[in-house]
């Protein structure tokens, strides 16, 4: 525990890069000034699987200002290496141009680079492709999955014979995608065999990695540089086909090359949440204890890869049971390869088990959260290891209490509202507190401001202000007197930016530099003879407002300019660091929600609309209220956005994406999103992390959905086991 | 996007040799300007045409209104003679698009919108109103915003305005100027239905320029609405809408204009329910019975089956609201 006073931490502060963004002065992806920089654009494959069988590009080439067109007859031949990387998904990615193989639809084929973004584009338009196109598979109703990832504790089948309550259900939810504000897209320069990369993405060495291995380079021969992420959702946590075809087209042309897909690009260039199947089977006693609970799950992935994600542990830890059997498959199909989507494996597994023990409580007659107090677990028992923190009951109590939980009328289709049949619904949400590990660099200058450096990423948690609240008061500096810098592979390494672990661990590396470095100027002030602080134990000093001084006798101190002054330092410096601990976990790590929502469904119309929604969080400390809350209600419009809006259109005639646009792709809008609030229990998980945090970002939009269809259910009595619930599903 | 030549005309005369050597004419360009961007649009001349006297609402002799064809969508929903008067055009236009949209989006340009059907906006699909005898690809593919009725073999877009399913209810007309002079057509035969040749959308001859759309006086008092039923609450096309406006008079449905939107593909207006309601007095069942009427014809598809239904819904609701129960 740090014995410097808490100044910036816990306050409401705005964002410190708020005036870049709002000016425009924040440089994204493509925004940088790159002097000679030409512009590229891909040309989708317009089949959905086969071969292409010949590309015309004379009518591209003629077109005034194209320098060139690429495509897999006169691209060379890439290394194309194994990425090593633990986050790489099983299979072999996608090979840019190296071959005459369609994958699925919209598959890169060609790139046109072009002086202006305008030839460019338009010479994509009349770059002529030719296909031995087949039938593609893409409809994960009818195709074959492959062999299942399982856990099994007891014996469910048995259990569930002589349960005395039994159920069945299966829940199917869409495919979502991230769709960011800032498009996808990368800024690529060689210098010899130096490539400069500025890249939207949520990890630089991710895309360092990916582009040495494919083009063969050592990965100190690339940088990549990412200041500002408009957006991710998890979306930017690999590096796709683009970026390497963007430093490919910058190779071939010797010139620097922008490269930004299109929003329709998006919906086939980068990944997605997949499409799931997720039946399951319950049983309990006739007060509501379950004995069993299977999950059988299926989620779509690509023909070249499989991609994974932790769907099966809120089934194996969110209740109390002896027998649990999983089985989690996936099913490849013609189409391209997922990837993370904010609270991923756990968004979808808390629809199926939220939406289960609401069928549960319904049949039974009891009061939702009655049903999952009598199922709180007293241990984790997927591992048996204790709880760091578990404070679910909580949650629930502060939740119904600030929402007014029991004033509701119980029974299903019992109240209305002129048109409207309104019903409110609840559900608990998990998520995994993990760590990784993290270095900062810390900086103190003679003018008494301080650069803290990690090669983070900021995709809008607050990753710039969060950090800069932990350095200022560290330090001792108030906020104005602390730069935080991030996303620049030349920086102390970070983890990805995704799992909610970015605070706990970038944030854990920056509180131990600052408290190294402060450490460090109270021992150069201690043992100089010259100081007012000379002899006094280094354990008494604290630093406020960039004054080292007694604790109790705040007189006697002096400021860190005159102590580097007066030793002629130009600055002090130190590392921090974070490191996962090792060997076995001593607790079991998660972060916990309930979310309460009412909603208001039209009776006759169908039209569903979330009236007010109440989220109620254990997720450890909070160190920056305001931006907490910006991900809280972010959350939840993300959550509304799953239950009702978002829904991925293939068609599985020659799997197209129907609906890659944000017309027809609906996310919520303002009005969609009318009263939202979030609580966070008073927390510090010291058993998580230093700094105690145990991450916000994806706890918030676990629970949200179940909790709508949930209302849904108690607003029409009507079950929708199927995400997002649509007007038709209701008339 | 294709490239094109672009000419800024400051009269109508300017406007109509230009639109006579095969010029498009563009004003809010919130349509067009997309479509280029998707090349299903390809033209060679673009015209703009903002700066042309159009951009007047003005009471016709016999009191109704006549609103410019570049009045801009914002300014015909904000005016107070349309609001006051023609709630349901009021509603219909503010229940449009984005605040964004409807400064820049004429109404002329609104009527002259185009669907919003993927399939169209895809130019690697099939589509016989971007490529004549190319197929129609939402017939047998995702179709669930598309039409349920006016469609055809060759066609099953919806047409996407609001403003216009509002114009068809009201009886308007749209005042064209082209090489020839001044005419005038109904809506029911300006906005064409698909048939065979789904790539003609509007009665207009070569050149022509819409000057206006002029709402007919309506026996007074007459009270009117636009009901919108969407999947979100804002900025998203219509999956039904109706447009309604009844003039009662001593407890008795004289008239009853009456068009539903989201469905068709043109403004569908609904003749069996106004026929319906004319000589009834307002109730709940004469609503109910009335919109029974409303779906008469429809030929749904795999995906939109839910829209005759909702339909039915739609117009009983927007009766309702109208209409009262007292």
């Amino acid at each position: 525990m740090s014995p410097q006073p808490q100044a910036a931490v816990g306050a409401p502060l705005s964002r410190v890069d708020g005036r870049l963004k709002v000016t425009g002065k924040a440089r994204y992806a493509v925004d940088h000034e790159i002097a000679g920089a030409v512009h590229a654009v891909i040309v989708d494959s317009s089949i959905g699987r086969g071969r292409i069988t010949g590309i015309d590009t004379r009518a591209a080439l003629d077109h005034a200002g194209v320098l060139k067109v690429i495509s897999h007859v006169n691209a060379p031949k890439l290394p194309y290496q194994r990425n090593p990387l633990p986050t790489a998904p099983p299979g072999e990615r996608l090979h840019v141009f190296q071959d005459d193989k369609v994958h699925f639809h919209g598959q890169p084929v060609a790139v046109v680079v072009a002086t202006t973004l305008e030839a460019a584009q338009h010479g994509a338009s009349l770059v002529k492709v030719t296909y031995d196109a087949q039938q593609p598979s893409t409809d994960m109703a009818d195709a074959p999955a492959g062999e299942p990832q399982k856990y099994a504790r007891g014996d469910t089948d048995k259990a569930l014979e002589v349960a005395a309550v039994r159920m069945e259900m299966t829940y199917d939810l869409a495919r979502n995608n991230h769709n960011a504000m800032e498009p996808h897209a990368t800024t690529a320069r060689w210098d010899g065999d130096k490539l400069t990369v500025w890249d939207k993405t949520q990890w630089v060495f991710g895309t360092q990695i990916e582009l040495a291995v494919v083009f063969g380079v050592a990965p100190e021969s690339v940088r990549v540089i990412s200041p500002f992420v408009g957006g991710g959702f998890g979306s930017g946590l690999r590096a796709w086909p683009h970026v390497t075809i963007a430093a490919l087209a910058a190779r071939e042309t010797k010139r620097p090359v922008k490269l930004a897909l299109s929003r329709k690009q998006l919906y086939f260039g980068t990944g997605f949440r997949p499409t799931y199947e997720y039946a399951v089977r319950l049983g309990s006693d006739r007060r509501g204890r379950l004995t069993a609970m299977t999950h059988d799950v299926r989620a779509e992935t690509s023909s070249y890869e499989t991609f994974l994600e932790s769907v099966l542990i809120p089934g194996q830890m969110l209740y109390s049971m002896p027998h649990v059997s999983q089985e989690y498959r996936t099913v490849p199909l013609d189409v391209h390869t997922p990837l993370f989507m904010r609270g991923p494996g756990y968004t979808t597994a808390s629809y199926a088990i939220e939406s289960a023990m609401d069928e549960l409580a319904d049949k039974l007659g009891l009061d939702p959260i009655e049903l999952r107090l009598r199922n709180e677990p007293e241990e984790d028992e997927s591992s048996g290891l204790p709880f760091s923190t578990r404070r679910l009951r909580e949650c629930y109590a502060v939740g119904a209490r600030e929402f007014g939980w029991h004033r509701r009328n119980p029974g299903p289709r019992s109240t209305r509202d002129g048109d409207w049949l309104i019903g409110t619904g609840m559900a608990a949400g998990v998520y995994d507190t993990a760590r990784n590990d993290a270095q900062a660099s810390v900086r103190l200058d003679a003018d008494g401001t301080a650069l803290v450096q990690s090669a983070a990423s900021d995709m809008g948690p607050g990753t710039y202000t969060s950090n800069t609240q932990l350095a200022a008061d560290a330090l001792g500096l108030p906020m104005g007197k602390v730069t935080f810098r991030l996303g620049d592979s030349l920086m102390p390494p970070a983890p990805p930016h995704g799992g909610s672990w970015t605070m706990a661990s970038v944030g854990s590396a920056v509180q131990d530099g600052c408290d190294k470095l402060r450490k460090q100027a109270v021992k150069l002030a201690v043992e100089d003879a010259k100081s007012p602080l000379h002899g006094v134990n280094p354990d008494t000093v604290v630093v406020r407002a960039g004054r080292l001084h007694v604790k109790h006798n705040p007189a006697r101190g002096e400021t860190y300019q005159q102590l580097l002054a007066r030793n002629n330092r130009t600055h002090l410096e130190a590392m921090g660091s974070f490191t996962r601990p090792t060997g076995p976990e001593r607790h079991s790590l998660f972060a916990y929600g309930a979310v309460f929502t009412e909603v208001a469904v039209d009776a006759r119309l169908g039209l569903v609309r979330v009236r007010r929604m109440l989220g109620v969080y254990d997720a450890g400390r909070i160190i920056s209220p305001k931006l907490a809350d910006s991900q809280a209600l972010g959350g939840m419009v993300g959550g509304i956005g799953q239950a009702l809006l978002e829904h991925t259109v293939t068609d599985h005639r020659d799997g197209r994406i129907v609906n890659a646009n944000l017309a027809d792709y609906l996310v919520p809008v303002n009005a969609d999103v009318p009263d939202l609030r979030a609580i966070y229990l008073d927390g510090d998980d010291r058993d998580a992390d230093p700094i105690g945090v145990k991450g916000l970002g994806e706890i918030v939009q676990v629970g949200v959905a179940p909790a709508i269809a949930n209302a849904v259910f108690h607003a029409t009595g009507r079950r929708i086991r199927e995400l997002p619930i649509t007007t038709e599903a209701l008339l | 996007m294709y490239p094109f030549s672009f000419t800024k005309v400051s009269d109508t005369r300017g406007a109509l040799a230009a639109g006579r050597r095969g010029g498009r004419y563009i004003a809010g360009g919130t349509t067009l300007v997309d479509l280029m961007r998707e090349t299903v649009e390809r033209p060679e001349t673009l015209v703009d045409i903002s700066d042309l006297p159009l951009r007047d609402v003005t009471v016709t002799e016999r009191g109704g209104l006549r609103i410019g064809a570049l009045v801009r969508m914002a300014e015909a929903a904000a005016h107070p003679k349309v609001r006051t008067t023609y709630p349901v055009v009021s509603q219909a236009l503010e229940l449009s698009a984005s605040a964004q949209l409807r400064n820049m989006a004429t109404i002329g340009g609104n009527i002259m919108q185009r669907t919003r059907c993927t399939y169209f906006r895809d130019v690697t699909a099939a589509c016989n109103k971007r490529d004549p005898g190319s197929g129609c690809a939402a017939l047998k593919g995702f179709n669930r915003t598309h039409a349920i009725l006016g469609t055809s073999d060759a066609c099953v877009a919806t047409h996407p305005s609001d403003a216009a399913v509002a114009f068809a209810a009201l009886e308007a007309r749209v005042h064209l100027l082209g090489p020839d002079g001044e005419r005038s057509v109904t809506f029911a035969d300006f906005l064409l239905k698909p048939g065979s040749t789904p790539n003609r959308e509007q009665a207009l001859r070569k050149g022509e320029l819409i000057t206006a759309v002029e709402i007919p006086a309506l026996a007074r008092p007459l009270k009117s609405g636009y009901l919108k039923v969407r999947d979100r609450q804002s900025y998203e096309f219509a999956l039904t809408s109706a447009a309604v406006a009844l003039h009662i008079r001593a407890g008795v449905i004289r008239e009853a204009k009456v068009a539903a939107g989201g469905v068709g593909t043109v403004p569908w207006k609904l003749p069996a329910v106004e026929r319906h309601l004319i000589g009834e007095r307002p109730s709940q069942a004469l609503w109910t019975q009335a919109a029974e009427r409303a779906a008469d014809g429809a030929r749904p598809l795999e995906h939109n089956r839910f829209k005759t239904e909702l339909l039915k819904r739609t117009v009983e609701r927007q009766l309702r609201i109208v209409g009262g129960t007292a």
